[in-house]
């Protein structure tokens, strides 16, 4: 009996250290193997120097995880650090108090590190900020090289809105699908709205309709995108069956070179091989991308870009640490093994310098050259609006809804919103 | 108990005997077994209807405390949303398919197939195996099938030269599919509960129905249907009530779509009020599905009682 009393405190004492240990739970959404490698790998690096301080890295898939969020945030299990995008929702969980105010935690480099547009994209209205930005994304029209070819459309034609549709109107005369779309999901339809408005609306006037001023979202230029959206559909430039293909269905058809084009984000590179029959997709040398056609008095500037800023945010529970942890793995070195492999595209200063791959290298190169990055619509107006312009979007895709309604139902969104 | 009482006729002197009765003998059972499911009860079915409840009467995106009474106003937006006519519709229309096509075909097959023999047991193996797989996963596998690039629909519409359309993208297919898969997915268990019945029947009344030169269709119409009642008063209870909640084929099936055509009310639910974190909304349509469920169950009940007691 004795011995077992003192095996036990001797065994109490062994793991005493480990009780003082800060633990650090980083909730993530990556799925790709050999991206949650890296990720393990830069962790085990940050507790060997730091063995006061455990990382746990818990997964949720990305659906799951947008759905189980908000319980989780407000429950004694909150994790520490979580993935995010910039826009909407963030600001309703900062106005509820479940997010960490970490401007006087986190150090002047780490904010330099992610430059302005960082840090504002992690500010919230009441001017805290709340998260570190790692991740910028552009969605740009992918194209197929060798069906431009075959059906002799010269991409530079495509760089006005009737050059696109006359090329749009040549491949479909070859029997060639010119655009893959993913319209079940919606919000692969919504690109070609947002996109539309980037060029008709810019900026200044997609804040004010986002505002609800004057005619909001019924205004004459979102109505103008409507309708350039609905003379593409008119040509039926889709695959077969695209109402009931997911993003992942578009990907690979693209993927297996089905179609000519694919309004998709950078991301697309890698999933469009993942999604593919041959897991090969495209070669690079037949790959191509295209800037978004430009529209004649469009109010946008035309190095107006659309994608997403990404990053991690701060719950109320996190601790000291915590940050400690995200600068580590946001510093420029650690995002540079990100960059090598083209997982992302890194907002660390200098991390995407080591971009070899050049589809990503132009995207990074036309994100930081661009007037207005414009966030992902259906994200930067929070999950009600945001669902509604998915809706029409894939409403207009199928030819299903005026221009007129579909401006209308936006606006009413917003409205209700305010 | 009271309600009971005077639902029916029952006297007065035989009231008292039942709780005399429960007080004498059940009293030890029901406290022991009583409190358990009562607290489980009370903690993951009570109390969360009642904040749903609650809920409904709020503008609120489900964060932070809930401060915003709006009254009947999330109702009202529920009862005028473009898609909720729709969902409803698709519901009744699950409902009926149930009812008319489901039942009936799980009753022809209970009755070929209720006689024992190995043959026989593998094809109610083969027939049950489709309840026994997760929604999702049969939502997912009939994806597949109906997928208009290399399903199997198409493939076999090649085959005898038909073009088929990619149904799940159709607004006039999608019902019909996901209707053929709901059939599919449940007549199995419902054929199971009928067998169960059918071989609780003795022999004897058969074999001598048999003996008096009784054909086959009057034993099945006048013998054994009657005879398994109660199994279908359960059956079809449950395919009411299970219609109702109609939620984990349709999310990888359709999602709802094309252009939300092919909601029911829990995807409805799921969609415009859980995705959308509109968390009032969502339980204004709870409530609504709620109170529609107790309508059915009390009114299946009351229709039981009438018949029985005829």
């Amino acid at each position: 009996m004795k011995h077992i009393a003192l095996a036990a405190m001797l065994g109490l004492a062994a793991i005493a250290p480990a009780q003082a240990q800060t633990v650090v739970r980083h909730l993530h959404i990556t799925s790709i193997p050999a991206e949650v490698e890296l990720m393990n790998k830069i962790a085990a690096d940050f507790m060997a120097q730091n063995p006061d301080i455990k990382v746990e890295l818990p997964f949720l898939e990305n659906e799951a995880f947008k759905a189980k969020l908000t319980t989780l945030l407000q429950s004694a299990d909150a994790p520490d650090v979580f993935h995010s995008w910039g826009g909407g929702v963030f600001y309703e969980q900062a106005a509820a108090g479940v997010l960490r105010p970490i401007e006087d935690v986190l150090s002047d480099e780490a904010k330099a590190n992610v430059g302005t547009a960082g840090v504002s994209a992690f500010t919230a209205p009441d001017g805290h900020l709340y998260g570190v930005a790692r991740d910028v994304s552009e969605v740009v029209l992918w194209y197929n090289k060798t069906l431009f070819e075959q059906a002799g459309v010269d991409p530079a034609s495509m760089e006005t809105w009737d050059g696109f549709l006359a090329g749009v109107q040549a491949f479909k005369d070859a029997g060639i699908t010119p655009i893959a779309i993913g319209a079940k999901d919606k919000w692969p339809a919504h690109f070609w709205w947002s996109k539309l408005v980037v060029r008709l609306a810019g900026q200044d006037g997609f804040a004010a309709a986002a505002r609800g001023e004057g005619d909001g979202f019924a205004g004459e230029d979102f109505v103008k995108a409507g309708e350039y959206f609905l003379q593409l559909a008119a040509l039926d430039p889709w695959q077969e069956g695209f109402l009931a293909a997911g993003y992942g269905d578009a990907s690979g058809y693209f993927g297996d070179g089905n179609a000519a084009m694919h309004l998709m984000g950078d991301w697309d590179y890698g999933a469009m091989k993942d999604n593919s029959a041959d897991k090969n997709g495209i070669p690079d040398e037949e790959l191509g991308i295209l800037p978004f056609p430009t529209i004649e008095g469009g109010k946008g500037d035309p190095t107006d870009t659309l994608g997403g800023l990404g990053g991690v945010l701060f719950s109320r529970n996190a601790s000291d640490a915590a940050v400690k942890w995200i600068e580590f793995f946001n510093s420029t070195e650690n995002q540079a093994l990100y960059a090598k492999d083209a997982y992302y595209i890194p907002i660390a200063k200098g991390a995407a310098d080591v971009m070899t791959n050049p589809f990503k290298v132009q995207i990074g190169q036309n994100i930081s050259n661009a007037h207005w990055h414009a966030l992902f619509f259906d994200q930067a107006l929070g999950p009600n609006v945001g669902g509604v312009v998915n809706d029409v979007s894939a409403e207009l895709a199928a030819n299903a809804m005026s221009a007129e309604e579909a401006a209308e139902m936006i606006k009413e969104a917003v409205d209700d919103e305010l | 108990m009271t309600s009971v009482a005077t639902g029916t006729d029952m006297s007065a002197t035989t009231a008292v005997r039942r709780r005399r009765y429960v007080d004498r003998k059940s009293l030890l059972p029901l406290l022991l077994f009583l409190p358990p499911s009562l607290i489980l009860f009370t903690l993951f079915v009570v109390l969360p209807m009642i904040d749903a409840a609650t809920f409904s009467f709020f503008d609120w995106n489900g964060y932070g405390p809930i401060t915003d009474f709006v009254g009947f106003e999330n109702y009202a937006d529920v009862i005028t949303h473009r898609n909720f006519g729709t969902a409803v519709r698709n519901s009744l229309i699950v409902v009926a398919v149930s009812l008319l096509i489901q039942l009936p075909l799980a009753m022809w097959c209970a009755i070929a197939l209720a006689e024992r023999g190995t043959h026989i047991n593998l094809i109610r193996v083969l027939f049950f195996l489709p309840y026994m797989l997760a929604e999702v996963a049969a939502g997912l596998i009939w994806k597949f099938v109906y997928d208009g690039n290399y399903g199997l629909l198409p493939a076999i519409g090649g085959a005898i030269g038909v073009d088929m359309p990619f149904v799940l993208g159709d607004k006039l297919w999608v019902i019909p599919a996901i209707m053929l898969v709901i059939t599919w997915k449940y007549f199995g268990f419902h054929m199971m509960i009928f067998i169960a019945g059918l071989q609780s029947i003795p022999g004897e009344v058969i074999e001598a129905a048999r003996l008096d030169g009784v054909s086959k269709w009057q034993i099945v119409r006048h013998i054994k249907i009657p005879m398994i009642r109660s199994a279908i008063v359960i059956s079809v209870f449950f395919a009411i009530t299970g219609a109702l909640q109609l939620f984990d084929l349709i999310i990888p099936l359709s999602n709802g779509g094309p252009s939300h055509s092919s909601h029911t009310i829990v995807t409805f639910l799921y969609q415009f009020g859980i995705l959308r974190m509109k968390l009032g909304f969502g339980g204004a349509v709870s409530v609504l599905l709620f109170i529609a469920c107790v309508i059915v169950a009390l009114a299946y009940r009351r229709i039981l009682f009438k018949v029985e007691q005829n």
